[in-house]
């Protein structure tokens, strides 16, 4: 009996669109099990979760973004900046200039976005956008006629591609890093209460005397140094930071923060949902290439998948409310 | 059904009802909305529908008006069992339901939200002379002529946006009209042409079901009364059956004391917490004086829109660009915002206008709610101590006894009456000291009322001011040591003591001076 309740308190404190998705990587992977053995390797899950890393640092920041009920497009090229900027910084001033420097711009343009969505009151959607479009234009002329430092220092290499403790990728525990502290800063400081409050009712947490411009710039400066950080991984996974290395992170992201039970207009939402969402897509999207899907096909099925699991909870929460 | 109790409780108009419910109940989830409702409504008459928040009102008209389906019973129209799937059924079946909540489009003209169901075509487009056409003639009918059909909803007061509602509900021809608290956003005058408008409405036949909270209203309209409690149908009798009391007992339950804490006796004016002199705002408030003294509970009056919203507005720091003087406590300040308001140099609080959309996050949990404003209290370096805030929040939730089974549910959860007292919850916990309500009763049972009375009273008398919007007379009457009344963005009298009274308040809304009022009701603005 005593087990019984207390595994119903434990599923009740875990949201239903956590739960899909956590039992859908699990039916992925056996699936993925039955075509082929390696699927269920160590040395293959740890891959997916090194790859999974750059994806889950890009989505602990946009996520503060979609819970405020706004959107982050500025992702790509921020990512950019961020591999960009950390090895030009590494040839001007020295390698142990690259990583702050690369997060440091990542920063500028976030706060940017906040002070555009929170004093200009543009919406997110078009300011970011916008942003993102500068953001690529300053990339561009950065190396028109420069040809600034491009490869990555040794560090960012390290943190990126090495394994050091247990086997498990340095890339992991810096995800890690990041994901606690986003938890705690969701759970545990007035920030994170206000942010779930806006979300929720932006006037309401106004008259309640929260200064709701100030958690606005936060979470976007937050989000802008999450793509830049990733963007600095990146680069040193691939040892070059180029153009346009962050497009394919996007919609991804966002997606890995709605299908982990985000709502996609605030004020809903729990890290441990993004985490799965996270993985999930890393997985989905590593199965299909494993199991040598034409390109069309894998946008095919990845993007009926992410719409199927969309409907499955999208619709329950509409009947709730 | 065949219990003689059960009949004896339809007995006002047995022959004539052509609409009843018979053993109708409603759950959600576990939740006993309604049970065995036997109830019946006469065409030609109006019926009202008593009870707190929370009896099943809102519930009965829902399955009335086919928003949501009994789960047991059955609903008889003319003698035949209908259900009604959708709205849409209901209507074409000639029941029509006006809701608390608005239901127009503040985007759309008035014309295109009285058409909204069945705009009038033309070749298959809209055609917009006849549905202004129309429009007009609902529009006179409910005695807005004033209102222009192509004028947009969002441009209308909220006053003349529910007579727009009104005149929608006429055009779709109905046999029952039900009004859910329809007269709670209305001016006193406009509260007077819908009296009008129902009463020719019930000499043309028309069943009325009329849902107020209003005592007065209910005198003076309906016919036949039906109190409910905790879901169950507990009496129907005639107008004039019952008295006040007895009907206020059956209501809650419980015996009926007086409504209103007594005020305290004064023999000089207490010191002043806050003052306010010329303050002007836009064309919307012009040269404001007004003070509430530590532990007096000063009243603002007047017809809805008065500039009343505004200045509390920008006594909270919500407005940009207010002129004028604010002294708190003696000392001069400048409200920039409500962040600002609320610290403790300054001390105020808003209990604003809609707890839904102003005071409240509906999906949150009671206990997030309280502590939304106190946070900032409650920190240890970055972090939120719980274990202290969960002490206070409980505390709180005892002191104002906050029904609710977990303090962590979400607080949509609650009845509108506990969802007030969790905003007042909030600001209490801000240990704010001067307290601004704006309506804070509205749409609020009986009950609640009075415990929220008893709590404005015991904070004056501990000391704190209180300056109180509100629509309803008789609390600026009871509630009140002194009252100011605005009229266009002007305090235009102060009415103290015994001349706190209808008559005076009434007079003062409409900017008239009545004879001998002279000695007890000095205009504002002089010194005071």
């Amino acid at each position: 009996m005593s087990v019984q309740t207390s595994m119903q308190a434990v599923l009740k404190s875990v949201d239903k669109p956590v739960a899909i998705a956590f039992v859908f990587i699990l039916v992925m992977l056996l699936a993925g099990s039955l075509y082929s053995s390696s699927f269920l390797s160590a040395n293959y899950l740890l891959q997916q979760l090194q790859v999974a890393a750059f994806l889950g640092i890009i989505a602990s920041g946009v996520m503060l973004v979609i819970l405020l009920g706004h959107i982050d497009l500025s992702i790509p090229w921020l990512v950019t900046v961020g591999g960009m900027m950390s090895t030009a910084a590494a040839g001007w001033w020295g390698p142990e200039w690259a990583i702050p420097f690369g997060v440091f711009c990542g920063l500028v343009f976030g706060l940017i976005n906040g002070l555009g969505v929170a004093i200009l009151r543009v919406p997110s959607m078009i300011f970011t956008l916008g942003i993102n479009a500068v953001a690529q234009g300053v990339m561009v002329l950065h190396t028109g006629g420069f040809a600034p430092q491009d490869h990555a220092t040794k560090l960012m290499h390290w943190l990126a591609v090495d394994r050091s403790l247990l086997g498990i990728p340095n890339a992991v525990f810096i995800w890690a890093i990041i994901g606690i502290a986003v938890v705690v800063l969701l759970k545990r400081t007035p920030l994170g209460r206000y942010i779930y409050a806006i979300g929720n009712q932006e006037a309401a947490t106004f008259l309640s005397g929260v200064n709701t411009k100030a958690v606005l710039i936060a979470c976007f400066a937050i989000s802008g140094m999450c793509s830049a950080m990733a963007g600095v991984l990146l680069a040193g996974y691939s040892n070059k930071g180029y153009q346009a290395m962050g497009d394919p992170y996007l919609l991804p992201a966002i997606a890995a923060v709605v299908l982990g039970g985000t709502h996609i207009l605030g004020g809903r939402g729990s890290y441990l949902g993004t985490v799965a969402g996270v993985i999930l897509i890393s997985l989905l999207q590593s199965i299909l290439s494993v199991m040598q899907m034409p390109e069309a096909g894998r946008q095919i099925i990845y993007g009926c998948v992410i719409i199927a699991m969309l409907l499955v909870y999208g619709r329950g929460q509409k009947v709730q409310s | 059904m065949t219990d003689p109790q059960a009949s004896s409780r339809n007995a006002v108009h047995p022959g004539s009802a052509f609409w009843r419910m018979q053993g109708i109940g409603k759950r959600y989830g576990g939740v006993v909305a309604l049970e065995d409702v036997d109830f019946a409504c006469a065409p030609g008459a109006i019926h009202a529908i008593l009870g707190e928040n929370g009896a099943g009102k809102s519930t009965l008209i829902k399955i009335a008006a086919g928003v949501v389906q009994p789960s047991a019973g059955k609903l008889v129209l003319d003698g035949a069992e209908v259900t009604f799937a959708t709205p849409q059924a209901a209507n074409s079946q000639g029941t029509v339901c006006i809701f608390q909540e608005l239901s127009l489009m503040p985007d759309l003209s008035v014309a295109d939200n009285i058409c909204m169901a069945e705009p009038p075509c033309r070749w298959g487009l809209i055609d917009h002379r006849e549905q202004r056409r129309r429009a007009e003639a609902l529009l006179s009918r409910v005695g807005c002529e004033d209102v222009h059909p192509l004028e947009l909803v969002k441009n209308l007061p909220l006053s003349r946006r529910q007579m727009v509602e009104i005149a929608k509900a006429l055009g779709r021809n109905p046999r029952m009209l039900i009004l859910d608290e329809a007269t709670s956003a209305l001016t006193a005058a406009d509260v007077e042409k819908v009296y009008e408008i129902l009463r020719d409405l019930r000499r043309q036949g028309m069943a009325i079901l009329y849902i107020s909270h209003r005592m007065h209203e209910i005198e003076e309209l309906a016919d036949t009364c039906s109190v409910f409690r905790n879901g169950r149908h507990i009496e129907t009798f005639a107008k004039g059956a019952r008295s006040d009391n007895e009907i206020v007992q059956l209501m809650i339950g419980r015996e009926y004391t007086q409504i209103y804490p007594a005020k305290p006796v004064r023999e000089t004016r207490p010191v002043p917490e806050l003052e306010v002199s010329k303050l002007s705002w836009s064309n919307r408030l012009s040269e404001i004086s007004l003070s509430v003294g530590k532990g007096e509970i000063v009243g603002l009056g007047g017809l809805d829109g008065q500039g009343q919203r505004e200045l509390l507005l920008a006594l909270f720091g919500v407005l940009r660009g207010v002129s004028g003087e604010v002294k708190i406590d003696g000392n001069k300040v400048r409200l920039s915002s409500p962040r600002f308001a609320k610290s403790d140099e300054i001390g105020v609080a808003l209990i604003p206008e809609d707890r839904k959309s102003e005071g409240l996050l509906l999906p949150m949990s009671v206990r997030d709610n309280i502590s939304m404003a106190s946070i900032g209290r409650f920190t240890r370096g970055i972090f939120i101590d719980r274990q202290r805030q969960n002490a206070e929040i409980d505390e709180m939730a005892r002191r104002l006894s906050i029904k609710v089974g977990d303090i962590d549910d979400p607080v949509a959860t609650l009845s509108g009456g506990n969802q007030q007292k969790v905003v007042i919850a909030k600001w209490l916990m801000t240990d704010a000291r001067i307290v601004l309500l704006n309506d804070p009763t509205r749409g609020i049972d009986v009950g609640t009322k009075q415990e929220i009375y008893q709590l404005l009273r015991d904070l004056a008398d501990a000391g704190t001011a209180i300056l109180l919007y509100t629509t309803d007379y008789d609390e600026l009457i009871g509630c009140c040591d002194r009252v100011s009344i605005m009229y266009d963005g002007r305090i235009v009298r102060e009415l103290t003591g015994d001349a706190i009274n209808e008559e005076n308040i009434v007079a003062s809304a409409l900017n008239l001076t009545l004879d001998g009022q002279a000695e007890t009701a000095k205009p504002a603005g002089e010194p005071l």
